[in-house]
């Protein structure tokens, strides 16, 4: 019945439109779209949803996710990037948004898209990945799968969300750090890179706390080491990679909102109110805490400069991994 | 065994609930609908509602696709009888024998042999799909990048060699959707492919606007303009009521088209034509009488219909157990299904009990529907096709042009699919078949990262293929077919099992 | 399907087929398309680079065309009838039309014109069937996709 009203009104207001001057002050008045870079069941998915949920009943329109995966999140990306900045496509990404112009530049290709195509809405979680291996592994801490790593280089293979994606990344400044060298076998996206763990064709993965949670509870995984500064929550017993003396070695996956630059003002700020609102939504709140994946909010401004700062970090850790397969 | 029966009354329950059953039915009305229409398929059918299912939950949404897709199959045998234009490309084999009931005068046994045999088929795969289904999904977790290469190399050729035409001419349309999947984005590597500065190209050619050019479109260029307007005959109801003889000689064709149909469902491929051809072939071949074939054998149409509904169904067990698409219509469903934030992938059905036991018995529901509306209604859709063409096919091309616009609402879409209608026509003028074409495009970023991922696997190495029995099990099932393809063609012996089943022209 | 074809012994036919037409044409298709890949690094057997599947496929594109280009026998090239071609292009422009303007004219205007244009033009239908046809149909289908299913269409000037 709501639905049937809902739609009454906006024929109603469909009708009237035309005779309003262009652009009516009503934003959003129809769906908006937000693309997320991988397929479900990644870090950025599992953000996604839930906020586009939550968002949905400030703005009072339909937030459609989309999932358009592929290069490490590239794709979806570059979509955003060059949607028409109407208001009506947002972008909800990882980390790599900022690695990837730069990786582009390490091979002296067109890049898929530039950071500057891009405005910053929200920051929504930003989470240290963790090493996980299955649970039947040979390895019980980080300290054996390095001397095994280095027993036998070039044989354990790691799965990743892509080439440069953010699991890459962690996984290749570890390995830079700690001198061994792995099989990469990219996926397009943190779900099916866990998948390919689970079934055994690749022993090991960094991933988001979220994707993993359940898992490392059903006995079916085992965290190893995480990247963060200080201890998860979540897992106590897991020690960082800093403690181990991998000093260099800090990756955050952190999920933040993004519109095309251009979009109108307007809709911007219903869009960044809609977000501050959606972080305090009980339903949101609890969903990410189920995950895992504590929230971390930062409004545009904050963000924009977190944002610049960890594009530097990570820009010069990809010069010091260059160029990789 | 009882914790399939549990599962399946969970599904009957999710099922039952009158929004989930509204959407059934009015799948299975649509997919009738599309079925009848010549031109417009269930791909164009899934297309168009597609947009619509953005609103609704995972589990209507494909209950709701599902439907259009096998009451398409139920639907493209009637014009297919009646007038010998294929309404779907899975009927095509059925126009042989069907219209020549017709012209017997038996179109309503024929109408309502094809629809007793497409429900058959369709709840006995059903059946086939919840026990198969559940066992493969366990087992699938150890599918990884190496099998899914040899099980797509064996889509592949078991397509190619099973469908009608030259075995060349197949392969050559699968190598050409091959290369149309690889434009966009590497999946790998992040390199631009033929993309040459169009963004929207950088995902990738879409499935639908491809799928709608080559099948859809191509069609209307070849129909439209035909010189005379297709008689229609109309059916009365008391004949649809076919003889003893009748069903005695349908009852093993019919079964036997379920079993072949679902078994080659389950294989990557464009599995419901493939299997109405080789279903076809089978009976001509074991018939004692096989020269009543082309003049109205009931076994000609029971047969291809039964398979082609049996198909439908097997199709869905890798979607549901592995998250492969097997072809263009579970490809859609899939993006349906993500678009819900539904991950399609060995844990589907651990994850999504709800959805997946919903789905199947929604299937039992449908092809009840379809059995009910198929066989009184039957009048009532011909009557679409009393329309002139020359009004028809105008309404086909808005539908073709609103539902390729409305997916991705991108202008780009439509050049795609006005290109591949273009192309389509002129490979079918030269008598090439469009299914392996969009089949390898599908497949093709798949088929091309596992094939990355495993040798980064492996570090380099093809033995990888050679070391797990299940890929290698599969590979020497592609070398035997592939065996067998050149003894046939060095031979060229009659006798062949490719001539045998008609498919060698 | 045909298996009667080998019943009747085809005429000679003579050196252009419409295989050994189309053949040829996938022959330049491969041709060109492999040349279009020079631009991707092309990897190793063992890591395949983003150039390498692309012109593996336009190879065996390549070699499969050669194979149908040297078949025997085959539809001469003049038995393939082109009667529907005029009626195909005009359907094509009428699309194309429709790509150029959906989203500056609107679905309903767009819509309008292509379904007044095949009916009344192409298929030379009666003035009335063709004004209700087409009326109907664009502002049908935009009713039910949009008012009723709320499918975003386009919209173009005066709101149509």
């Amino acid at each position: 019945m709501r639905h049937r009203l809902q739609a009454l009104a906006t024929c109603a207001a469909f009708l009237l439109l035309p005779w309003l001057p262009a652009l009516a002050q009503t934003y959003p008045d129809h769906p908006i779209q937000m693309i997320v870079p991988f397929p479900p069941g990644g870090v950025a998915d599992l953000a996604g949803r839930p906020v586009a949920a939550a968002m949905e009943k400030t703005l009072k329109q339909p937030i459609v996710v989309q999932n358009r995966a592929g290069a490490g999140g590239a794709v979806g990306m570059a979509a955003a990037a060059s949607a028409k900045p109407d208001g009506y496509t947002i972008l909800v990404a990882l980390s790599s948004i900022s690695i990837i112009p730069e990786a582009d530049k390490l091979f002296d290709r067109k890049p898929a898209y530039t950071l500057d195509q891009l405005a910053p809405i929200a920051l929504l979680s930003a989470d240290p990945t963790v090493l996980v291996v299955k649970s039947d592994a040979p390895w019980k801490s980080a300290k054996d799968f390095v001397e095994d790593a280095k027993k036998r280089p070039d044989t354990i293979a790691f799965a990743s969300s892509g080439v440069y994606g953010t699991l890459h990344m962690a996984m290749a400044m570890f390995a830079a750090a700690a001198d061994i060298k792995l099989r990469h076998v990219p996926f397009t996206g943190g779900g099916p890179a866990l998948t390919a763990l689970l079934g055994n064709n690749v022993q090991a993965l960094a991933s988001g706390p979220g994707p993993v949670a359940a898992q490392i509870k059903a006995g079916a995984l085992r965290p190893l080491a995480t990247w963060g500064n200080k201890r998860l929550e979540a897992f106590p017993d897991v020690p960082t990679f800093i403690e181990l003396g991998y000093k260099d070695v800090e990756f955050y996956i952190w999920a933040g909102m993004f519109a095309p630059k251009g979009t109108p003002e307007p809709a911007m700020k219903a869009l960044r109110d809609a977000t501050r609102a959606a972080v305090k939504d009980p339903d949101f709140v609890e969903t990410m805490k189920k995950l895992e994946s504590p929230v971390t909010y930062m409004d545009a401004p904050e963000f924009q400069k977190f944002w610049d700062a960890d594009a530097a970090r990570l820009a010069k850790a990809l010069v010091k991994i260059g160029r990789v397969q | 065994m009882i914790d399939t029966l549990n599962s399946l009354a969970l599904g009957f329950s999710v099922a039952l609930q009158p929004a989930v059953l509204f959407y059934a039915v009015l799948g299975c009305v649509v997919g009738t609908l599309v079925g009848v229409l010549p031109g417009l398929g269930p791909l164009a059918g899934i297309s168009l509602l597609l947009p619509l299912t953005y609103g609704l939950t995972p589990t209507t949404a494909i209950v709701l696709l599902a439907g259009i897709y096998y009451g398409a199959m139920y639907g493209g045998s009637t014009t297919s009888i009646l007038m010998r234009i294929p309404g779907e490309a899975a009927s095509v084999i059925t126009c042989v024998d069907g219209h020549a009931m017709t012209l017997k005068g038996r179109a309503g046994a024929a109408l309502a042999i094809a629809a007793l045999g497409s429900f058959v088929a369709g709840t006995l795969s059903v059946v086939a799909l919840m026990l198969l289904a559940p066992p493969l999904a366990s087992f699938a977790l150890r599918f990884g990048p190496p099998e899914y290469v040899a099980l797509l190399l064996l889509g592949f050729i078991l397509l190619s060699y099973m469908s009608s035409g030259p075995m060349v001419n197949t392969l050559a349309m699968a190598a050409l959707g091959l290369i149309l999947g690889t434009v966009g984005i590497d999946l790998l590597s992040g390199f631009h492919r033929f993309t040459y500065g169009v963004t929207d190209l950088a995902d990738g050619l879409g499935i639908v606007p491809v799928a709608v050019g080559l099948f859809g479109l191509s069609e209307i260029l070849l129909t439209a303009g035909g010189d005379t307007p297709p008689s229609v005959y109309k059916p009365k109801l008391r004949e649809l009521v076919p003889s003893r003889e009748e069903l005695k000689a349908s009852i093993s064709p019919c079964l036997r088209g379920s079993v072949l149909g679902f078994l080659i469902g389950i294989i990557p491929g464009s599995a419901h034509i493939i299997s109405s051809f080789v279903s076809y072939g089978v009976e001509k071949r074991i018939s004692k009488h096989p020269e009543r074939f082309g003049h109205g054998a009931v076994e000609g149409v029971a047969g291809p219909e039964s398979a082609n509904n049996a198909a439908a169904s097997g199709a869905f067990v890798p979607m549901l157990a592995l998250g492969l698409p097997s072809g263009p219509i579970p490809a859609v469903l899939l993006a349906a299904l993500m678009i819900h934030g539904v991950a399609p992938g060995p844990l589907l059905m651990e994850q999504h009990p709800d959805l997946v036991w919903g789905f199947i018995a929604s299937m039992y529901i449908g092809n009840l529907v379809l059995l009910i509306l198929n066989l009184p209604l039957v009048g009532i859709f011909v009557n679409v096709l009393r329309i002139p063409y020359s009004y028809l096919y105008p309404t086909i091309v808005v539908f073709c042009v609103l539902g390729v616009y409305a997916v991705n609402s991108s202008v780009v879409d439509v050049w795609i699919m006005l290109a591949t209608g273009a192309v389509g026509y002129g490979l079918r003028k030269f008598e090439f078949d469009m299914a392996p074409a969009v089949l390898g495009m599908i497949l093709s970023p798949i088929f091309e990262m596992s094939l990355g991922q495993s040798l980064a696997m492996s570090g380099g190495s093809y033995g990888i293929f050679l070391d797990r029995p299940i890929a290698l099990t599969m590979l020497i099932m592609v070398l035997a077919l592939l065996g067998l393809s050149l003894r046939d063609a060095l031979k060229r012996q009659r006798g062949g099992w490719r001539t045998g089943a008609g498919l060698d022209a | 399907m045909s298996s009667n074809a080998a019943d009747r012994t085809p005429p000679r036919p003579g050196f252009w087929t419409g295989d050994r037409v189309a053949g040829i044409a996938l022959i330049v298709a491969a041709a060109a398309l492999a040349f279009e890949t020079r631009v991707l690094p092309l990897g190793s057997l063992g890591r395949p680079g983003p150039g390498y599947a692309p012109l593996l496929y336009a190879v065996i594109l390549g070699v499969l065309g050669a194979g149908i280009a040297a078949r025997r026998g085959g539809t001469p090239l003049g038995a393939i009838r082109w009667g529907e071609a005029r009626h195909a292009l005009m359907i094509l422009l009428a699309c194309g039309f429709a790509a150029l303007a959906i989203e500056r004219l609107g679905f309903r205007l767009t819509m309008l014109a292509l379904v007044a244009f095949l009916l009344g033009v192409v298929e030379r239908r009666p003035a009335l069937p063709t004004a209700l046809v087409s009326l109907g149909l664009s502002f049908g289908c935009y009713f039910v996709f949009w008012t009723l299913l709320r499918v975003p269409l386009p919209t173009g000037p005066f709101g149509l």
